[in-house]
């Protein structure tokens, strides 16, 4: 998805209300980058539930049942020792290791779904080369757009639409930043 | 939640810029103040310590260590249960006054979860060594063995195997899920190109996109849900070390509870100890205020009171139990025996000191505060000492009655560990962005907008 238009804003209050606009008009590909969480705007640019939550379910189950294996498999099965009488197959006393194994098991799914699914790890993103891009981890929110053309071509004037269009919410900069990525589009 | 639920944070209400916000927050990592470097020597030195100690311990055997017959565990599992229970506030900062909403915690949470790692790494030691052969700590995972010598998944000392490892993990995973947005900042005010660098690959590339916002926010609620119980699992299991056993004074149902009300009152003393130097030396007045320390105060009197309670019920269980072992244990041996002073001293430091915290003045003045948790960590690992020590040294059978004294070695251990967390610790002030920034400028934004909307 290229990314041609960067919309950008000093304050998260505006750009949310930008981005309603902007969706209201018929922008329907929109990305934004904020310096931290913003519910509210991820609702205005229209994102779905992520699956993130059960993908931990599945995780924390496949840590209880795996626990349960090879503790049984271990202890029960494969190589049976008696310790008091006790029973060879004791659930009450497998409790606190299926609990554990759980718990580790949903928390790394966690961790990793929500990397993987943002596609992270990663050592560079295009995003990066945009002019300016390092401060919306500091103090600036952006809007991107992507082609609304099915060509991936800007239609002429569409920047000059937008900055009149967006005016009341006072962006920063309303610009075509396809050449600012020379690595990345060629 | 209106503002009024929230500590008076000067920092988030003087009109500064996220911009000036950052900042100031970055700016205490990427100056260091001067006392960084000598301080990281200092502790360095004590650092080297624990390694000498430890190389003579593995090279030698554990016989330099004052263990004895009957008293087997001694300092090791006491430093052990002692550090693994400072390692339960940061997580339980984090994840349950999250769930809790606690929005003042912000400030402190990267501090606490630090503190955690650190301390679990120190209380991950003991055992180790306390094996007494650690080359053979694999024995421990259920590998598979061409003896068939698995793992007997029925004992206690296998569940903490699996706590402690786990603990560790999920605490590290919370804290790094965490951090990334702020590492990415860091990344992204750098000057230097290597700096860029460097924390351009611990950001892992972090590139802040509202749908991996949403993801962000989502895991790290979720993990905050589920490390919650596993700050109380860990230190049950860890208790169950001691209460599935036979000997008086460990063989008691309390244990659970008491032993996780216990870690969680050192671990918020520790918090305190760090924090309240902290604050001063890195001129954090305006982040974690007066309200934090009153905050933390009050936590620490209310933990403080749930183990004064267990001591009673304690007592009055050995009291009402009619067991003569028991009641001779509690009753007689542990105020009254030959480590009578120490029992006492757990009275002192962890029932009686608090009480302090009564008093506003107290809890608002930070060297008061800092004394009462020193207090608090003087007491609390009297207590292990006490519980473990005793027990051990007089059982049912006075004919195997010996007492315990540790060796010079036991201390560098101790002193060692206490080096090598601060350390740690410090160079995590000086490397890591120690306050949460993103959460702090996402604070500054609620509160933002119920200004105006209210």
């Amino acid at each position: 998805m290229a990314d041609p238009v960067v919309i950008e804003f000093d304050s998260p209050e505006r750009i949310t209300l930008a981005a309603a606009h902007l969706r209201s008009m018929g922008y329907s590909e929109l990305e934004a980058y904020t310096p931290f969480p913003m519910p509210d705007l991820a609702e205005a640019i229209g994102t779905r539930r992520t699956k993130l939550p059960w993908l931990v379910l599945l995780g924390g189950a496949t840590g209880l049942s795996l626990a349960y294996l090879v503790i049984w498999w271990t202890n029960a099965f494969d190589y049976r020792l008696d310790v008091g009488g006790r029973p060879y197959d004791s659930l009450p006393a497998d409790i606190p290791i299926m609990f554990e194994s759980t718990v580790l098991l949903a928390a790394s799914t966690a961790f990793l779904s929500a990397l993987v699914l943002s596609g992270l790890p990663r050592l560079h993103h295009p995003v990066f080369e945009l002019d300016g891009f390092e401060r919306t981890t500091i103090d600036r929110f952006w809007i991107t757009l992507g082609a609304p053309t099915e060509t991936g071509e800007l239609l002429e004037g569409e920047i000059r639409f937008l900055r009149e269009e967006l005016a009341p919410f006072r962006p920063i900069a309303v610009r075509d930043a396809r050449r600012e990525r020379t690595s990345v589009l060629r | 939640m209106t503002a009024a639920a929230l500590p008076d944070m000067r920092v988030l209400a003087d009109g500064s810029t996220y911009a000036e916000l950052t900042d100031e927050l970055l700016g205490k990592v990427l100056q260091p103040p001067r006392w960084m470097k000598p301080a990281l020597l200092v502790t360095f030195a004590g650092t080297l310590v624990l390694f000498a100690a430890i190389t003579y311990t593995v090279v030698t055997g554990i016989g330099v260590w004052g263990n004895n017959i009957p008293v087997a565990w001694a300092f090791a599992i006491t430093n052990f249960v002692w550090w693994i229970g400072i390692g339960h506030a940061g997580t339980f900062i984090s994840a349950f006054l999250l769930l809790l909403e606690q929005r003042w915690r912000t400030s402190i949470n990267r501090f606490a979860e630090g503190m955690t790692l650190f301390a679990v790494m120190q209380a991950g030691l003991f055992p180790l060594l306390h094996m007494g052969r650690p080359w053979f700590f694999y024995w421990l995972a259920p590998y598979p063995s061409t003896m068939k010598v698995w793992p007997q998944f029925r004992s206690a000392l296998t569940w903490d195997v699996v706590a402690v490892s786990t603990y560790f993990i999920v605490s590290f995973l919370f804290w790094y899920l965490g951090l990334v947005p702020d590492l990415a900042a860091m990344r992204d005010r750098a000057k230097e190109r290597w700096r860029r660098r460097v924390y351009g690959v611990f950001a892992l590339g972090w590139y802040g996109s509202t749908r991996s916002w949403g993801r962000w926010r989502i895991a790290y609620g979720l993990l905050g849900g589920i490390a919650t119980p596993l700050v109380v699992s860990v230190h049950s299991i860890v208790s169950s070390d001691f209460a599935t056993s036979l000997l008086p004074g460990w063989h008691s149902a309390i244990f659970p509870p008491y032993f996780v009300a216990g870690a969680i009152f050192s671990g918020f003393a520790m918090v305190v100890t760090l924090i309240v130097p902290a604050r001063r030396l890195y001129r954090l007045e305006r982040v974690i205020t007066a309200r934090h320390l009153d905050n933390m105060a009050k936590m620490l009197l209310v933990t403080g009171w749930i183990v004064t309670y267990s001591y009673i019920v304690e007592t009055w269980a050995a009291w009402q139990s009619g067991d003569e072992y028991e009641r001779y244990t509690q009753l007689w041996m542990r105020p009254f025996g030959p480590y009578a002073w120490l029992c006492w001293l757990v009275i002192v430091c962890n029932c009686v000191a608090p009480q302090l915290l009564w008093f506003q003045r107290v809890r608002t003045s930070p060297v008061a505060l800092w004394v009462v948790s020193i207090a608090v960590q003087i007491g609390m690992w009297s207590e292990r000492f006490v519980l473990i020590v005793t027990s051990e040294s007089r059982d049912f059978l006075p004919s195997s009655w010996r007492m315990y004294r540790p060796t010079v070695v036991d201390a560098a251990l101790l002193f060692g560990t206490c080096s090598f967390f601060l350390f740690l610790f410090l160079l995590f002030l000086r490397f890591v962005p120690f306050i949460p920034i993103s959460e702090l400028k996402e604070l500054k934004h609620d509160l933002a907008k119920e200004e105006n909307h209210g």
